[in-house]
């Protein structure tokens, strides 16, 4: 009797032990994170479906994507489980690698994680291009007649260059350079507006003990580049790099950029370096709120994530477009925008794609914009804070906007488009690479992508 | 026969569940990292490529996994060789000397096992500091205040070895306090007798205290090797992130780079089963080199 007791008792111990490691998708809800589900009223044309929504947390807050989710509840009466996380990837990660995908995601490109891109290579992500004709939900314009020209059909959100939008375009920023205003009004210098006023500039700051130029980690300098290649190049020329043309890197255009960017290099405070990692490089930036260097190349998020930084008198955020290569010359300023997708082996694809139309409503834009997180939706700059206008308005004042990624590929063992082109940097910047080695690096890397070409 | 059958039915009863767990979590993870570095496979789809051993050829020719592999044997040798003689030497002057202040030493030394590798990143990040560290700042003394700082974790040809500082700091106190367990026990009458023959302190550590805890260096050796795989990770990962442009990068953050950053987790998968193979074989040539027969008193 005992015997069986005791036979008994460890079973039910390893039962109790084991019981923790099996997830039954029924009654657990997602683990970490923050998860919020409610009930909707039973009304609506959806009542009683659910949708996972998973959304990434950055600078702009969660409070957003909660008011947002709530405002879809009560109008189509389904349930959405939201899942917020500032690390989102490893949060739902491990129940994508089970194959339980969430239905829609909003997570962007450029990540350590990497995830929209693997997915890509994939070929996970559900096809989106009928949400562009769909109705927004409530409205009756399309989603594609309310998203900014030039946002959809491009690199990012067709990513295999087949007419075929797999990613939509969501809040965007212009990416450029920041300085501190007030510096230059204090010592009555001039903004610079060429890549050759700049140098003179940089020599005058010199005297002063400023550098020039600083960035807050080297992948920073990914919509710099970009930048920089369609200043040099022209859109078609950039379009082209972005495919990976053979021999494109040793063109007279590409190698005006490097020129540009190894010069910058030996203009560059020496201890950006050091600092250029995920843990201190808001050292890089504090650069330019304490005036020891003029320049960085950042998104306008970075007034927020510098807030409550402590900063030199006067100072005053500044934002251009990269300077022209010659005088009148053309000049770019990247459009960073995130990105929103649905997994291939998303359950519920249907609902996902009206929750997508409805994240371009003018009641969701009005949502977000409170945040200031701005869709590409015309007009919605008006929202904005006065500061906040004066970044979007870069493009009203005469700069170009580049808008694109590297071309999909299949993924190639040991080889990154983004360690070669931006990473480079670190090493010019301490001296141990030249130009020459950096032109080597992203023609190597550009090789070898193009033939894993999608 | 009846209590054997028994008996052997409580035991199995028991040894089961740990049984069962670690063949779950240790076992089958393990198998699956040798299978899937067969495979060419991006982490999330369905479509997974076989490719044998495409991933292995590849890896020997990619000059950043030799970056890597580098830098991972460098940290190996040069972190153990210098934790574990300083971790010596302090165990035993603590333990043999009459020092004031002893127990003070003791808890002062094992402070940093208790801190996280993230919070012990962060205070080296800001010794090392180029502007305002206390590194530089201290330096500034004997180079002059206007001499151009040293960039610690900035030029990569010193980044490496400011790594190593905080792997030491950190791991010196566990060893210290393993070592000093075991010299304690080594009967005080073979320092008299050592003492009366008039031989030194150091004659003494060289010839007494080190072959009687010999056992314990072994086994901490092969401890630390395998664990500083790990740990050099967590560093690099807190400090660099294998920055300034791959000047850091170890076995485990390139593996986690292609895994995940560049979508090529079977690759990454392979990188798995060279770390994997490489600290076995690491551990099995550390075990028969320190072979000796055991001293006993």
């Amino acid at each position: 009797m005992k015997k069986a007791l005791s036979i008994l008792l460890a079973a039910g111990m390893l039962a109790t032990a084991l019981a923790g490691c099996g997830a039954s998708s029924s009654s657990s809800a997602p683990a970490a994170g923050s998860t919020s589900g409610s009930t909707a009223s039973a009304e609506g044309e959806y009542a009683g479906q659910t949708l996972k929504v998973a959304a990434i947390e950055t600078a702009y807050g969660t409070q957003m994507w909660e008011d947002v989710v709530a405002a879809f509840e009560a109008k189509t009466g389904a349930t959405v489980e939201l899942t917020t996380d500032k690390n989102l990837e490893d949060v739902i990660d491990p129940s994508m690698k089970a194959g339980d995908f969430p239905d829609v995601v909003h997570l962007a490109m450029g990540r350590e994680k990497a995830m929209p891109e693997t997915l890509i290579k994939e070929d996970a992500l559900e096809d989106l291009t009928d949400v562009l004709s769909m109705n927004v939900l409530g409205e009756d314009v399309t989603v594609g007649e309310k998203i900014i020209p030039g946002f959809t059909g491009n690199n990012t959100t067709d990513p295999y260059g087949d007419g075929h939008t797999y990613l939509m375009p969501m809040f965007y920023s212009p990416c450029g350079l920041f300085y501190d205003a007030g510096l230059f009004e204090t010592k009555g210098w001039e903004v610079p507006e060429t890549w050759d006023e700049m140098w003179e500039l940089a020599e005058t700051a010199k005297a002063d003990g400023i550098s020039l130029f600083s960035y807050p980690t080297a992948g920073y300098l990914d919509a710099f580049t970009y930048a920089m290649m369609a200043e040099a190049g022209g859109q078609d020329m950039f379009n082209r790099a972005l495919n990976y043309e053979e021999g494109i890197w040793e063109t007279p255009e590409m190698t005006k950029m490097f020129d540009v960017l190894t010069k910058l290099a030996s203009y560059t405070d020496p201890s950006v370096p050091s600092n250029a990692n995920g843990d201190n490089f808001t050292k890089n930036q504090q650069l330019i709120l304490d005036d020891k260097a003029l320049f960085m190349p950042n998104g306008t998020w970075v007034v927020g994530e510098m807030a409550d930084a402590p900063r030199a008198e006067n100072f005053k955020w500044g934002f251009m477009a990269l300077p022209a290569l010659e005088e009148g010359g053309d000049r770019y300023s990247y459009t960073f925008f995130e990105q929103c997708w649905v997994p291939a082996g998303a359950e519920n694809k249907e609902l996902a794609k009206v929750f997508i139309s409805y994240l371009y409503s003018d009641e969701a834009a009005d949502i977000f914009a409170a945040s200031n997180a701005v869709q590409p939706i015309a007009g919605m700059t008006d929202a904005l804070s006065e500061e906040n206008q004066l970044f979007y308005a870069v493009y009203d004042n005469g700069a170009k906007a580049a808008i694109g990624t590297f071309a999909a590929t299949d993924p190639v063992e040991g080889v990154n488009m983004k360690d070669a082109m931006c990473f480079t940097m670190d090493s010019v910047v301490s001296g141990t690479k030249t130009q020459e080695d950096w032109v080597n690096a992203v023609s190597t890397a550009s090789d070898a992508l193009r033939a894993a070409l999608k | 026969m009846q209590k054997n059958k028994a008996r052997s039915r409580f035991i199995v009863a028991c040894v089961a569940p740990a049984v069962i767990l670690s063949f779950i979590f240790l076992v089958v993870p393990t198998f699956n990292v040798f299978r899937m570095s067969l495979y060419k496979w991006g982490g999330y789809s369905p479509n997974k490529q076989f490719v044998g051993f495409d991933n292995f050829v590849k890896l020997f020719n990619d000059a950043k996994f030799f970056q890597s592999v580098r830098n991972s044997i460098l940290l190996i040798v040069i972190v153990t060789i210098i934790t574990i003689g300083f971790a010596l030497v302090f165990a035993a002057i603590l333990s043999r000397e009459k020092l004031k202040g002893q127990n003070f030493f003791r808890v002062i030394f094992y402070i940093p096992n208790i801190l996280s590798v993230v919070v012990i990143s962060a205070i080296f990040s800001a010794i090392y500091d180029s502007n305002y560290g206390m590194l530089n700042s201290f330096l500034s003394i004997f180079r002059g205040a206007d001499a151009e700082p040293v960039y610690w974790l900035g030029d990569q040809k010193i980044v490496i070895y400011s790594i190593v500082g905080a792997m030491v700091w950190q791991a010196i106190g566990y060893y210290m306090v393993m070592y000093m367990a075991s010299m304690s026990s080594i009967s005080e009458s073979l320092y008299e007798s050592a003492n009366l023959e008039g031989a030194s302190r150091i004659r003494q550590f060289f010839s007494i205290t080190i072959p009687l805890i010999w056992t314990n260096i072994r086994t901490t050796l092969t401890f630390f090797i395998i664990s500083n795989i790990n740990m050099s990770f967590l560093f690099v990962k807190a400090m660099t992130n294998g920055g300034p442009d791959g000047a850091t990068e170890v076995f485990l953050s390139y593996m986690y780079k292609q895994a995940y950053t560049n979508s090529t987790y079977g690759y990454g998968m392979a990188i798995g089963v060279v770390v994997f193979s490489f600290s076995f074989a690491l551990s099995a040539i550390v075990n028969a080199v320190t072979k000796r027969e055991t001293l006993e008193f």
